[in-house]
């Protein structure tokens, strides 16, 4: 379980999130949504210590996060983060060179699935391409944790549908999943858990099966409730 | 297999709903194998979660059987599947009596133009 | 240990087009320069002796004879060494700033890696250093070969033949970047080390706090270079001519060591605690 407890940061004086706490378990996917500006990326990064906060902490499985912890979390951020001149197969051997839990064999499944080549270099890819290789790199990691950036924000429809595929796969199965998005239709029936955030903070949160069942709401008639007041 | 989805019943409803259906219709046969969680999820788009809790329920409620690891089964009990035409058909006859009541329709003129519009359609 | 080397293996692929690029000029510039600059030379001789009818003696009298220095101080054999330098300098500072602001922001891969974060700052000074030596050790295998090549193009009698000892320290550059005494190098490369340590901290202070961050890098800048003279300051306001020479090597030696670990330590808590993507 990743439980983010009371998350403060400033940009400046700016408060971009004001004692942000949630809680995303493992086999289940975890969304938080938001429009742009919220602090979705922030939340991010700093669950992955790339950016240090206010106050308010991370555990990860009780634990705080260390360098071992990459072996076990990774995040797909919204852009490729392997050098434009590398080929696909040289990004996957870097990851191999540096991550134990590096699974060639379903990277080469995924290669496969997404009709990708080997040789192609990063910076000569398609935009649907190129988010496909950064899904890749992060989803072929054997971690008990993934997240995500705004995986279908700026991509063809087509791709989107392939990336959609991938969640209901073997290849998400069993793992704690928390993705960001500002559209929610792609993912409305992939979700367990719903984060709204607004102003810094954490409106509402709920299940989305729940709420269908206890109230007959889908996740969207939520949102308009809560934003739109 | 082929299912719109709509966002504000619960998702797992909705999956057992549609395999009551098939069962209904013969689609799915006594027996029948069913597809493993993943592959349904892979292809209805939803979480597998939800077709776990889908399956638990039809497990539940005798729709569907496991025998030790092998994949799940449609039922062969017929008073199962004798139940599971009759809800749907008692449930379709409700929705039908409640929008004849609606419009103040006596039942007599009501039963008369099903008879005929039934018998239309299937002519055709 | 293995991750480490791991990166610095990657950190030198990721400059070894330019860097052999800088080879390159540096080869092609040096040799074709001297060859150049020995024409030259002759033509002068000839138009000398045999238009203008001057004697041998007194040509060389007067315009004294070829040597090494001639071909040192021009822009043949300076120029890629400048432009070396120059490059270098740029990539210390390029080195961070290109995976904050490339195309593709490879720092979260770099910050991401199941490393201590000490190894992505420890293998980028690496690559640094390797290339600086590399050039070092590419020009004394040059300075030989370019001296052959004098040899051959200028007679004999108008040479003044340098060893490479001779040669190192006549050019200012030279004695510079390869001191005679190994001391000499230890000090002079210490003190390269750290002043990459120092801007490499720098940068981390900027990258960790922004705006406020450049003017923290810059007094840290001006700290460390305070404390690096502090000890000869203080020499020569209280006691002039207080510490022998080598006293002074060792002090030196020890304001590097103290400022490099002071360096290195302030990056590794800035990259483990503060920067941000």
């Amino acid at each position: 379980m990743i439980e983010v407890t009371n998350m403060q940061k400033k940009f400046g004086r700016k408060k971009v999130l004001q004692g942000v706490s949630f809680t995303a378990n493992k086999g289940e996917i975890t969304c938080l949504i938001g429009v742009n500006g919220a602090g979705k990326t922030t939340i991010l990064n700093a669950i992955m210590n790339l950016t240090p906060l206010n106050s308010g902490q991370v555990l990860m499985d009780g634990q705080l996060i260390n360098k071992k912890s990459y072996e076990k979390i990774t995040f797909i951020p919204d852009a490729i983060t392997m050098l434009p001149q590398m080929r696909i197969k040289e990004a996957m051997q870097f990851m191999a060179d540096f991550y134990k839990s590096w699974n060639q064999q379903r990277a080469n499944e995924m290669i496969s699935f997404f009709k990708l080549n080997k040789e192609d270099k990063i910076s000569t890819l398609s935009k649907g391409n190129t988010a496909k290789v950064n899904l890749l790199l992060g989803l072929a990691l054997d971690v008990d944790y993934i997240l995500m950036d705004e995986p279908f924000s700026g991509i063809d429809i087509f791709s989107r549908e392939q990336i959609a595929d991938v969640f209901t796969s073997h290849l998400i199965e069993d793992r704690g999943v928390i993705i960001t998005t500002h559209e929610i239709n792609d993912i409305e029936h992939l979700i367990d858990k719903a984060i709204l955030l607004g102003d810094g903070q954490v409106i509402k949160q709920f299940n989305a099966e729940e709420i269908r069942e206890q109230e007959g709401k889908s996740v969207i008639d939520v949102m308009r409730e809560v934003y739109i007041k | 297999m082929k299912m719109n989805l709509n966002t504000r019943d619960p998702v797992y409803v909705q999956v057992i709903r549609y395999f009551k259906e098939q069962i209904a219709k013969r689609l799915l046969e006594p027996g029948e194998e069913i597809p493993s969680r993943r592959e349904l999820a892979n292809k209805l788009k939803i979480n597998p979660n939800t077709v776990q809790r889908a399956y638990k329920e039809m497990e539940g409620q005798g729709l569907i059987y496991t025998e030790r690891n092998l994949p799940s089964r449609i039922t062969k009990e017929e008073q199962i599947l004798k139940a599971v035409r009759e809800e749907l058909i008692l449930e379709a006859v409700e929705s039908f009596i409640s929008s004849v009541r609606s419009i103040n329709v006596p039942i007599d003129e009501a039963v008369k133009l099903v008879k005929e519009n039934y018998e239309e359609e299937s002519n055709e | 240990m293995s991750n480490y080397l791991k990166l610095v293996n990657f950190e030198l692929n990721r400059f070894i087009k330019l860097y052999m690029v800088l080879i390159g000029v540096t080869i092609v510039s040096q040799l074709v320069g001297a060859v150049l600059v020995s024409r030259r030379y002759l033509k002068d001789v000839n138009q000398a002796i045999y238009e203008d009818g001057m004697s041998q003696s007194s040509f060389i009298e007067q315009f004294g004879q070829f040597s090494f220095y001639d071909f040192g101080m021009s822009l043949w054999f300076v120029g890629p060494i400048a432009l070396s330098i120059v490059v270098l300098l740029i990539y210390v500072f390029f080195i961070w700033y290109r995976d904050w602001f490339a195309k593709n922001t490879f720092i979260y891969r770099l910050l991401t890696l199941p490393t201590a974060r000490l190894n992505v700052y420890l293998s980028k000074a690496t690559t640094i250093f390797l290339m600086v030596l590399g050039l070092v050790a590419l020009q004394l295998i040059l300075i030989p070969i370019e001296s052959r090549v004098l040899e051959w193009m200028v007679p004999l009698d108008f040479r003044n033949d340098l060893s490479l000892d001779q040669i190192i320290e006549q050019l200012h550059v030279m004695s510079v970047l390869i001191p005679q005494s190994i001391l000499q190098f230890i000090r002079n490369f210490g003190i390269g080390f750290m002043s990459v340590f120092i801007v490499f901290t720098a940068i981390l202070l900027e990258r960790s706090f922004k705006w406020k961050g450049i003017l923290l890098g810059i007094l840290y800048g001006a700290f460390t270079i305070g404390l690096y003279v502090l000890p000869g300051v203080l020499e020569s306001l209280i006691s002039p001519g207080y510490f022998y020479q080598s006293e002074k090597f060792f002090i030196a030696i020890a304001m590097v060591v103290i400022i490099s670990s002071l360096s290195i330590w302030l990056g590794r808590l800035l990259l483990k605690y503060k920067v941000t993507v």
